[in-house]
């Protein structure tokens, strides 16, 4: 385990400010004194604690499993890949949201696409490709996604129109049990 | 030293050895070269300090000598004629390794560049997108127009053939032949109703 290089952490930041708009938040003081810092392991990245990352230094590379939140995994190729499990940090910043009905929950959680029919509104002045946190009508963040229209040009699609689509959604964590966490 | 010497040519050997004394002695003594030094050489050298030169005999010999050699530094030609691979050439004096980014500072320092970059590139994305948007209203408006003004023009020639119809049943009947065959034109024209044309089809044979 080792904190992320210069490179490294600028990918990072750069792939979460698709889908966050206010990144200190990530890294200011908690009331504690402690504060979260990013750590790299196996090529995963994981968001942590200060105090917990110090604590795991004792714990074996090849020992250590996970610790904190999981944000995604760096590809060989130098990329960054988000995670399911870094929902909870992207839904506390969400620059652009989505809200989906209850006929439209499902299909996102089996992994399709958001069509016009099933989106119950929207953020306003979303341009294209932009990332995008998806939330049920109740505000129940189920996954993130990039836009496939702005907002004006969505109005005009037909119903069966994708607006969004899905980078990732809760339904993975069943789906994706096996290598989500590991390999 | 003629015994030590060791001949690889035997044929080159005696030449050699024959021609070796005589050969020095004749290019020390050449009458040829006497004859230039001492004839033709003197009255160039006259010639020339006239000119106003200093006529030095060692002048000559140093420009030859001052050939200019460059050595491949000078020139700009790499060390190796190839291309370097990247990773190859280190920057002297650094650290080896990673660097990495863990005190609170440069984290903010990064996050704040990372983020006016996002923010610049939504901007531009959204700006884009607006005048994207006007234009298609612009055409959409435009488009709106000229299917209006179409419009307006289709009423118009109907009911100018309407009235010229209403004309047509007060004249005379070859002026409503006349009036059926330009009428015929402008709806094969136009595309209008059939049901029109029957109905005159049943007018004619009734007559």
């Amino acid at each position: 385990m080792r904190p992320l290089t210069d490179q490294e952490m600028k990918v990072v930041l750069d792939k979460l400010a698709n889908y966050m708009s206010d990144l200190k938040s990530l890294i200011a003081p908690l009331e504690d004194g402690d504060r979260y810092v990013f750590r790299l392991n196996h090529n995963r990245v994981y968001y942590v604690k200060l105090s917990l990352a110090n604590l795991a230094t004792c714990v074996g590379r090849d020992a250590l499993l996970s610790l904190g939140t999981c944000l995604g995994k760096m590809t060989k190729s130098g990329k960054f890949r988000l995670h399911i499990t870094a929902l909870p940090i992207l839904a506390r910043g969400a620059r652009h949201k989505i809200w989906v009905k209850e006929n439209g929950a499902q299909p996102f959680l089996y992994g399709s696409n958001i069509v016009k029919a099933h989106v119950g509104r929207w953020s306003e002045d979303c341009p294209e490709h932009q990332g995008c946190v998806v939330y049920s009508m109740a505000d129940i963040p189920l996954g993130f996604g990039v836009t496939a229209r702005s907002t004006t040009e969505a109005r005009r699609l037909d119903p069966t129109g994708i607006v969004c689509f899905r980078q990732a959604d809760c339904g993975e964590y069943l789906r994706d049990e096996d290598t989500l966490f590991a390999g | 030293m003629a015994p030590t010497r060791t001949v690889k040519n035997k044929h080159a050997a005696p030449k050699a050895g024959s021609k070796g004394g005589s050969g020095k002695k004749r290019s020390s003594t050449d009458g040829v070269s006497k004859s230039k030094s001492s004839k033709g050489k003197k009255p160039a050298i006259s010639a020339t300090e006239v000119k106003g030169r200093p006529n030095l005999p060692g002048l000559n010999k140093d420009k030859k000598k001052k050939l200019p050699v460059y050595t491949d530094k000078e020139l700009g030609i790499p060390e190796l004629n190839m291309i370097t691979p990247v990773g190859v050439t280190k920057p002297r004096g650094k650290k080896k390794g990673k660097v990495f980014v863990d005190d609170r500072e440069s984290m903010s320092t990064l996050l704040a560049l990372v983020q006016a970059e996002k923010e610049g590139q939504i901007e531009s994305k959204m700006m884009r997108a607006r005048q994207l948007e006007e234009i298609r209203e612009a055409r959409r408006k435009e488009a709106e127009k000229k299917e209006a003004e179409r419009r307006a023009e289709l009423e118009q020639t109907k009911e100018a053939i309407r009235r010229k119809r209403k004309r047509g049943k007060k004249g005379t009947k070859d002026g409503q032949e006349e009036d059926e065959g330009e009428s015929v034109k402008e709806l094969a024209a136009t595309g209008s109703k059939a049901t029109k044309s029957k109905k005159k089809k049943v007018s004619f044979a009734e007559d």
